[in-house]
């Protein structure tokens, strides 16, 4: 028995395996491999793949971003690295010349012939060029591979003026990568009007002027009938009303034809005008031959749109799956919805279903010329049920009405009302709305997912793959995850603590809009109203040391001031201006920017320390730590360092701890630029800064990065041209490489960016985020702060540099200021009747290496409770972020 | 037990905590005016360090509390019992004012 089943299972191990061949390797081609190996059916099938490209599948949908960070490896949807680990065999820049379906055989151009049982065809499509004497002269080029993109980047290096011939939505989309590119823009539309295909004429022309806005100069109605040489630059196009255009470069974005020249020579049944026919499971004419994706055609239609692709993927996934499996598929095709959702050069544009109207139908049409705004929504005859929709300019209503158009449910009061409900909610939608549509997530999915505890963004993404796609339905996801969080009783937590319904960043908003300074009026206008309706403006420990950081960070002012009652808010470290120990005394920083100390400052340190018999040790910071100082001696030591030159270090505060710097230029082999001077500089422009959590520098003299800058706040790096700024790296709990925001920045950009990104994280960061975290919560992450700082994109930057400079101008040294004022002393009497205090009370210490250790109170007896912890989660957070 | 005067009413800071020796023991003395004068043990049941009038005064859900600045345990200030662990008490003093005076009931 035991023979005879070993036998039977080494003969299945070492049976060969059904041989699936993919040709195409674009969007859809690769999310039929991705279906098939997150079902596990890898292990059923031997699997080819075939891609004409010298890359695996990147998001074709967004390819303009390449130019805006001029690099293909954000646009990658998957690596060499991934085929190899599901065991799929990828060969790139190979094409497939020929097909037999009747022998099951391909052949590549290099001749290589193989078999196949199953194969499925993902050829995608190619760019149409009209057919218009001399389309093949130099800098005419097209839209669509990463390739196409690097030839448009050449030309226009060349070019001033720029035309795109096509003025559909990937022509706009070339036309947006032109503009990128400093190209004088111009767009060529056949038709009368842009977008010709979703937009009905009124759309388009509102388009057309949002777009001249933009400075693309748009041209419609307009036939190219030739291309020759011009007389102010190389090209000039003629039209055919006798009129021209010069320009250096043309992109020819007028369309896509299905790329399904293999199919027709190998005799698969074709569409009239192109396309290989498939029918509801995909497969064509041949046996076991499937064809999804643009080179698709089903029931005569053509479906240029990544959904549909990706659908039809899950279809032939599916029917491969059952046949391998001899059962029957649960999968068809049964079409799909071509509404799609856009913003093109900046302007919001959507259409739904009979976008462009029909006859008989009824309407109701927006048009608010003063806000650049409209909408036209078609109805049946009966004026019950929505049919197709346009909007321009503003696309808040989109989901709503798509949800209207797929649900096909009767019109509850008038149509008109569709428009006018403001803004979505995500409780109007059903289970069954389809969230994103490129992987046909429904509300329900993402709802369960909650249920099973998925309780972030990036869970529900993993789990459901929602928001994966296009992303252009993250914002939605958001909110339908808020709401089942709600539902599910789990706190959102937006509110800072139990007194506030606000986060962080509302509460600084709040403060500087309202000039609110002082935290009784902050309770009182902005708190929660108590259900008793016994309110004090007590607030807690969570909510005030933030209204604290927030007054700081927006006036600066001294933080024990007793008039606004600052001193009250004030935590653990920043109320005593010493970083507490776990037996209640206090350590002590003086500040040593850039780590640099002379031999008198040293001397002077350990002159205190030994006077005061505190325990001393280096930092990681690069300065010296003294610990075991008593409440009360605070003042006196202080007073002590600040008359050897020291000042206050902030260690005890959400502030700039320190700028760790190697030696620099001044005394390495090695150092292109002197990086203790930028330390020693930069340290002192940012302390006293008070923030949402502590940031820390480092500056390197060269590439050896001997300060360790990519594990800091802002990380700065020498090169022989000047300095690189990598921002939100983090050492600690957990570990995360800066990333390099700019490079070769002389002295003064480096410090105008670190100026803004600072002042942009103190006006947006949540209470204690480090900038790590902070930077991977902004939506759009390092390009979004890149193109705020160094772009301006949001128009702040003058008003963050004015805050900087007036923070950095009204700096004072806390410990200095205290020391001058002795009403400010009296908190450091630790007691009101400090002649009572009784015989041999005294703080119990150890000798271990030479230096004063604290016992801890069990063994010296001190304390009669037993230790206990007992910190809540939220206290153990607390707490944690205080520690140094 | 007796009645202990520990200072006179205008040292003691508003809003915050200070201590002060009563028989011996340290004592953590809030003085919130309208809302109340509270007096409780000045030593962190949870830790055994005496330090308690440091810590930040605290309204959680109506019970106003201080917070301790070790671990941020909450402490009434009426009755001493911590919010997190009913088991930890700083235990609350009688406290009064009387003719400018501070008073605090001693136990012995």
């Amino acid at each position: 028995m035991a023979d005879s089943t070993g036998t039977s299972n080494s003969t299945k191990l070492t049976s060969v395996k059904p041989k699936l061949v993919v040709i195409g390797n674009g969007m859809v081609g690769h999310h039929f491999i991705e279906q098939l190996c997150t079902q596990g059916l890898q292990n059923q099938f031997d699997i080819e793949v075939f891609g004409e490209e010298p890359r695996p599948a990147y998001d074709r949908v967004q390819l303009s971003k390449y130019f805006e960070t001029g690099s293909a490896d954000e646009l990658m949807l998957t690596s060499a690295q991934d085929y190899q680990d599901w065991g799929v065999k990828l060969h790139l820049e190979t094409r497939i010349t020929a097909l037999d379906t009747a022998n099951k055989t391909l052949t590549t151009e290099d001749g290589v012939t193989s078999t196949y049982d199953s194969l499925v065809l993902a050829t995608g499509s190619y760019p149409f060029v009209p057919p218009i004497n001399g389309n093949d002269r130099e800098r005419c080029v097209v839209y669509r591979t990463i390739e196409d993109l690097q030839d448009i980047e050449a030309a226009a290096s060349q070019s001033k003026v720029g035309v795109v011939v096509g003025g559909g939505l990937l022509g706009l989309e070339a036309a947006n990568a032109l503009m990128a590119l400093g190209v004088t823009t111009h767009v060529v539309e056949f038709a009368p009007q842009l977008m010709p295909v979703q937009l009905n004429d009124k759309a388009g022309d509102l388009l057309k002027s949002k777009i001249n806005e933009l400075g693309v100069s748009v041209h419609t109605s307009k036939a190219t009938t030739a291309i020759v040489d011009g007389e102010s630059a190389m090209h000039r196009m003629t039209f055919n009303d006798d009129t021209f255009l010069e320009t250096d470069m043309i992109v020819f974005s007028a369309g896509i034809r299905p790329q399904d020249a293999l199919a027709r020579s190998s005799g698969l049944a074709m569409g009239e005008r192109g396309g290989i026919t498939i029918d509801d499971n995909c497969l064509t004419s041949a046996p076991d031959v499937y064809a999804i994706g643009e080179c698709a055609l089903w029931q005569n239609r053509i479906f240029g749109l990544v959904a549909p692709g990706y659908q039809m993927a899950r279809v032939a996934v599916s029917h491969i799956a059952a046949s391998a499996n001899e059962v029957d598929s649960t999968t068809t095709f049964t079409g799909a919805d071509m509404s799609t959702k856009l913003k093109l050069l900046g302007v919001d544009v959507a259409a739904i279903g009979e976008s462009r109207g029909f006859e008989n139908a009824q309407f109701v049409e927006l048009s608010d010329n003063q806000s650049g705004i409209y909408k036209k929504l078609w109805l049946d005859e009966t004026g019950k049920y929505l049919k197709g929709a346009v909007l321009v300019g503003d696309n808040s209503d989109y989901n709503r009405l798509l949800d209207c158009y797929l649900s096909q449910d009767e019109i509850e009061g008038n149509a008109v009302e569709l428009l006018m409900t403001g803004d979505e909610s995500a409780v109007e939608l059903k289970d069954t709305s389809i969230i994103c549509s490129c992987h046909q997530v429904t509300k329900a999915d993402i709802v369960n997912s909650v249920k099973e505890g998925n309780h972030t963004i990036a869970e529900i993404k993993s789990c459901t793959r929602a928001a994966s796609g296009c992303g252009g339905c993250s914002a939605l996801v958001k909110q339908v995850m808020d709401q089942a969080l709600i539902a599910e009783g789990v706190e959102c937590n937006t509110g800072i603590c139990e007194h506030f319904e606000h986060d962080r960043q509302s509460l600084y908003h709040l403060c500087q809009v309202e000039n609110i300074t002082d935290f009784d009026t902050l309770i009182t206008k902005h708190g929660k109203k108590s259900p008793t309706g016994q309110q004090t403006t007590f607030g807690c420990d969570l909510c005030k040391p933030a209204a604290a950081s927030i007054f700081a960070s927006l006036q600066n002012k001294y933080v024990l001031n007793q008039e606004s009652s600052h001193v009250q808010l004030q935590d653990t470290n920043d109320a005593y201006l010493g970083n507490l120990q776990k037996d209640g005394t206090y350590s002590v920083v003086p500040r040593v920017a850039g780590g640099e100390i002379t031999p008198d400052g040293l001397i002077a340190i350990g002159a205190v320390a030994k006077e005061f018999d505190l325990y001393t040790k280096i930092t990681g910071g690069q300065r010296i730590d003294m610990f075991g100082a008593k409440l009360s001696d605070l003042p006196i030591i202080w007073h002590k360092l600040i008359d050897a030159g020291f000042e206050t270090g902030h260690a005890y505060g959400k502030s700039l701890r320190t700028v760790k710097s190697c030696v620099g230029s001044t005394w390495c082999r090695y150092g292109v630029q002197d990086s203790v001077g930028t330390a020693i500089d930069l340290e002192n422009r940012y302390k006293g800064l008070r923030s949402p959590h502590k940031i820390k520098f480092a500056v390197s003299g060269c590439t050896r990065e001997c300060a360790e800058a990519q594990s800091k706040d802002i990380g700065v790096i020498a090169t022989d041209k000047g300095w690189n700024l990598y921002v939100a790296g983090n050492g600690g709990m957990r570990p995360r490489h800066g990333d390099l925001f700019a490079t070769d920045l002389d002295t003064e950009t480096l410090v105008k960016y670190i100026d803004r990104v600072l002042m942009f994280y103190i006006k947006t960061a949540d209470k204690l985020q480090r900038t790590s975290v902070w930077m991977e919560s902004l939506e759009g992450g390092l390009e979004y702060l890149q193109s705020v700082v160094i772009e301006d994109s949001l128009g702040i930057a003058a008003e963050l540099d004015a805050q900087m400079n007036s923070v950095s101008d009204t700096y004072q040294c806390e410990w200095k200021t205290s020391l001058e004022k002795p009403e400010f002393l009296s908190r450091f009497n630790e007691f009101v009747n400090p002649d009572a205090k009784p015989d041999g009370e005294t703080h119990l210490y150890e000798r271990v290496r030479d230096q004063r250790f604290p016992l801890s109170p069990e063994s010296s007896g001190a304390g009669n409770i037993a230790i206990k912890d007992i910190t809540t989660e939220q206290n153990e957070q607390a707490v944690a972020e205080e520690l140094v | 037990m007796s009645w202990v005067n520990v200072c006179n009413e205008s040292t003691l800071p508003q809003g915050t905590g200070v201590a002060a020796w009563v028989a011996g023991k340290a004592v953590a003395i809030f003085d919130l005016g309208q809302h109340g004068l509270y007096a409780i043990d000045n030593v962190d049941p949870a830790t055994g360090v005496s330090l308690l009038a440091r810590g930040l005064v605290c309204d959680m859900e109506g019970v106003l509390c201080v917070a301790s600045p070790l671990y941020k345990q909450h402490y009434s200030l009426e009755t001493g019992i911590c919010i997190e662990d009913e088991a930890l008490v700083a235990s609350p003093y009688e406290i009064k004012k009387e003719a400018g005076q501070v008073l605090i009931l001693a136990k012995s």
